[in-house]
């Protein structure tokens, strides 16, 4: 029997061709609360949601001057849930006006064995960290409020560390490449959390020193 | 010095005025000097009246007074010399207040002894018990009166705030009707206007209007005309595309001959029923949130009934949706949308057509249109990993788990909105003419009756009933027949007393014949009876009547469990015992 036949066209349709358009701010802990009822109120009448996730970030050196990296997560919460992989491209420079941050984005469900399949593929674990928080929708929107924690000992993730007295804040939405209503929706959105916190595109190149 | 002439010295008091006041020219009004009888007055009040006349309070307090005396004494001497002939009009006075003086002290010393009560005791004084009558009266009705004007004047305090609170009833604040708003409606600020959310987004819709009202201030108007009846200060301004009433017709009728007339469903307005004491923008914005609901249940289904392939194609013309359930049969929902216009009621007659509409299956659609709305807020949805996307936690599991195409379509759901409404509408429809047929054969057989018991409590796509077929005065006998029909969406399913289960289809005649064949069964029965009455009190003995008996009930259900559709006729004739048998 022969086997399929492979096409060397790249793929260009279903999850491949997604982008996120991200919105980050910060909160103290003191005003966590207030941000929390005000986002109760804003967004689907829900049951508000809470999460612990472990997420490892992974490297893969090549020749070439930038690695490539890829952010394996897994739910402490719900130990069932498959792992979450997932690639974010660099940010699109676009004109200035757009009020969100976008990039490509790739998400794959797992299986528990992927630390070993990346490990085998030649990744290798740069860093790792606990968030845990809560997660909030409103239609299509996501807006993630969590705590970061510095895992101290590598694979124990009892034993953690708060990395800051914050929280970080994003709103993001997942959207097939083209449609750019949606940075509309989430200015406006930002726009009703003004107050409490000050939702702005942070491009993470810049942040390296 | 010395050998001048002589100067005459004048002396004389200077005119010394005070100044009262300074006018803005310049010129100086004085002060007028005081006149004699104001200048007498003056030199009274600095009298000593101790120092009088009398010498007898001399002792120790004329001393400390004597240093007083003396320096008045002069002025008093001046007093008394300059004015001596009006001292007389002064002396009756001056006497009079020290005699008044001297009774205060005197009180004053009595009050200081009492209290000590060594040496004095006071005692009261026995009152005159009967006081005037006519004094009793005039004090009574002077204490009444004064009792009378305070509780007017409350009375009068209270009517007036009773009587602004109304005005400000009727005239209502704003900002209290925005209160009332707002604890009902969603309402945001945007700049400076006040805009609202009708739509069910935050409660798990996926449809695109944006549902977006406006509030709009209406306190300008002249407080001096008369307020209308309905007068709010407050106006909501909803889309042009919400305005008016709007709901969902489904009906069943006969396949409609001819495909012209589709599209053009008459509309009759329903009266909206408002509760006493709703505000109109109240009953504004629920009419608008139900045009758009109405709207987003026409828009699934119509594109159900585009994308979903079914045997028999769906028909979207327009704002209404044909299909087919049953042969012959035409199943349209359609989406009647009125937007108020009282022109074109006018022109119809006022007594609707009779009315095919099914308010259950209507009743139905929004039922499932909200529970669509539940499941896309059940926190199924919700990721875990948050970085996951949202999608249905099963869903996740099909990458990892590596599920094949069967068991991904298994996951998601099959059945969308007008399937499932199509299903109702068929059970609808199949029960409607179960009973038909049912009530029409029994009023038509009249010996055996036929009763029909339908359960109260039956599901949207089965109900139940029980037929029982007797005839009067052998309900003994007619015992064995009791049918349980249950009916589903396209299927009748018939399960006798002894548990034989039959399938009948939808035909309305496959369910005629069926019970036919029932109430034949039971006419057989019936023939039987009086023969068995004569036979038994002519010549056989007991026993043997039992035995035959037997073997006639032995017989009836032997062949009535091998085949229903036998029609058992025994005869029974005494001379030679013959069974016969005949099978139809």
């Amino acid at each position: 029997m022969e086997a399929p036949q492979v096409t060397v066209m790249p793929v260009t349709g279903g999850t491949i061709n997604m982008m996120e358009y991200l919105l980050q701010g910060s909160v103290f802990d003191q005003a966590l609360e207030s941000l929390l009822h005000r986002l109760r109120g804003l967004c689907d009448n829900m049951e508000p949601e809470t999460f612990t996730d472990h997420e490892l970030v992974y490297l893969l050196k090549g020749q070439q001057g930038n690695p490539f990296i890829l952010r394996a997560r897994r739910s402490l919460s719900h130990p069932t849930s498959p792992w979450h992989l997932r690639y974010l491209g660099q940010p699109e420079v676009g004109d200035k006006s757009r009020h969100a941050l976008v990039r490509n984005c790739v998400d794959v469900a797992a299986s528990h064995s992927l630390p070993e399949f990346l490990n085998e593929m030649g990744f290798r674990m740069d860093h790792e960290f606990v968030a845990n928080g809560h997660i909030f929708r409103k239609g299509a929107m996501k807006i993630v409020v969590s705590k970061l924690s510095r895992i101290l000992v590598p694979g124990n993730t009892e034993n953690t560390e708060r990395l800051s007295l914050s929280f970080l804040v994003e709103l993001s939405v997942l959207a097939p490449a083209g449609q750019d209503t949606m940075s509309e929706d989430m200015r406006s959105f930002a726009e009703q959390l003004k107050p409490l916190v000050h939702l702005e595109k942070i491009d993470p190149s810049k942040q390296r020193h | 010095m010395s050998g001048g002439p002589a100067v005459r010295v004048s002396i004389e008091s200077t005119c010394e005025k005070q100044v009262q006041e300074v006018a803005l020219d310049g010129t100086e009004t004085y002060v007028p000097p005081l006149s004699m009888s104001q200048n007498l007055a003056k030199l009274a009040q600095r009298i000593d009246f101790s120092q009088g006349s009398d010498s007898e309070e001399d002792g120790i307090d004329g001393k400390p007074r004597d240093r007083e005396w003396t320096k008045q004494e002069p002025e008093e001497e001046e007093g008394t010399v300059k004015f001596q002939p009006s001292l007389w009009p002064w002396d009756s006075v001056r006497n009079n207040l020290r005699s008044a003086l001297t009774e205060m002290c005197v009180l004053h010393d009595v009050l200081s002894v009492v209290k000590e009560k060594k040496y004095m005791a006071l005692d009261p004084v026995s009152q005159d018990p009967t006081t005037p009558q006519v004094f009793q009266l005039i004090s009574k009705k002077k204490s009444l009166g004064t009792a009378a004007q305070l509780l007017l004047k409350g009375a009068e305090k209270l009517s007036k705030s009773v009587a602004e609170n109304m005005e400000n009833r009727r005239q209502r604040d704003f900002n209290s009707e925005l209160l009332r708003l707002r604890s009902q409606w969603k309402l945001r600020k945007v700049g400076d206007k006040i805009l609202g959310d009708l739509s069910y987004r935050s409660a798990g819709s996926l449809f695109p209007h944006h549902g977006t009202f406006e509030v709009i201030k209406n306190t300008d108007l002249d407080l001096d005309k008369k307020l209308p009846e309905d007068y709010c200060p407050l106006d909501v301004q909803i889309p042009s595309d919400l305005e008016g009433s709007a709901y969902i017709k489904v009906s069943i009728q006969k396949q409609a001959p001819d495909i012209g007339d589709l599209g053009t469903v008459t509309l009759f307005r329903r009266p909206p029923k408002t509760k006493a004491g709703t505000q109109q923008w109240h009953v504004k914005l629920e009419a608008a949130q139900n045009v758009l609901l109405c709207k987003e249940i026409f828009a699934q289904l119509s594109r159900e009934a585009v994308q979903i392939k079914s045997q028999i194609p769906h028909i979207v013309v327009k704002n209404q949706i044909i299909s087919q359930p049953f042969p012959g049969l035409q199943l349209s929902i359609s989406l009647c949308h009125s937007t108020g216009e009282k022109k074109n009621h006018r022109a119809t007659p006022d007594k609707p057509k009779p009315d095919d509409h099914l308010y259950v299956l209507e009743h139905n659609l929004h039922q499932m249109m909200r529970e669509f709305h539940k499941q896309q807020l059940s926190s199924v949805v919700m990721p875990h990993p948050a970085s996951a996307p949202f999608g249905h936690k099963r869903m996740r599991l099909a990458g990892p788990m590596a599920y094949d195409k069967a068991e991904i379509t298994s996951l998601q759901h099959n059945e969308g909105l007008l399937e499932k409404i199509i299903k109702q509408a068929k059970h609808i429809f199949l029960r409607s003419r179960t009973a038909r047929t049912i009530d029409s054969l029994a009023s038509r057989i009249e010996d055996p009756q036929i009763q029909a018991h339908w359960s109260n409590i039956n599901d949207v796509f089965e109900s139940s009933v029980k037929v029982l077929i007797t005839s009067q005065g052998y309900e003994q006998i007619c015992k064995s027949i009791q049918l349980q029909l249950n009916i589903g969406v396209e299927q009748i399913r018939v399960v006798h007393r002894d548990g034989r289960v039959v399938t009948l289809s939808h035909q309305e005649q496959e369910l005629q014949d069926f019970l036919l064949s029932q109430v034949s069964q039971i006419l057989h029965l019936l023939i039987l009876i009086p023969k068995y009455h004569t036979y038994n009190s002519k010549t056989l003995t007991g026993n043997t009547l039992l035995l035959h008996l037997y073997i006639f009930y032995f017989l009836f259900f032997k062949l009535y469990l091998a085949d229903s559709n036998c029609i058992i006729l025994f005869e029974n004739c005494f001379e030679c015992n013959i069974f016969t048998l005949v099978c139809l």
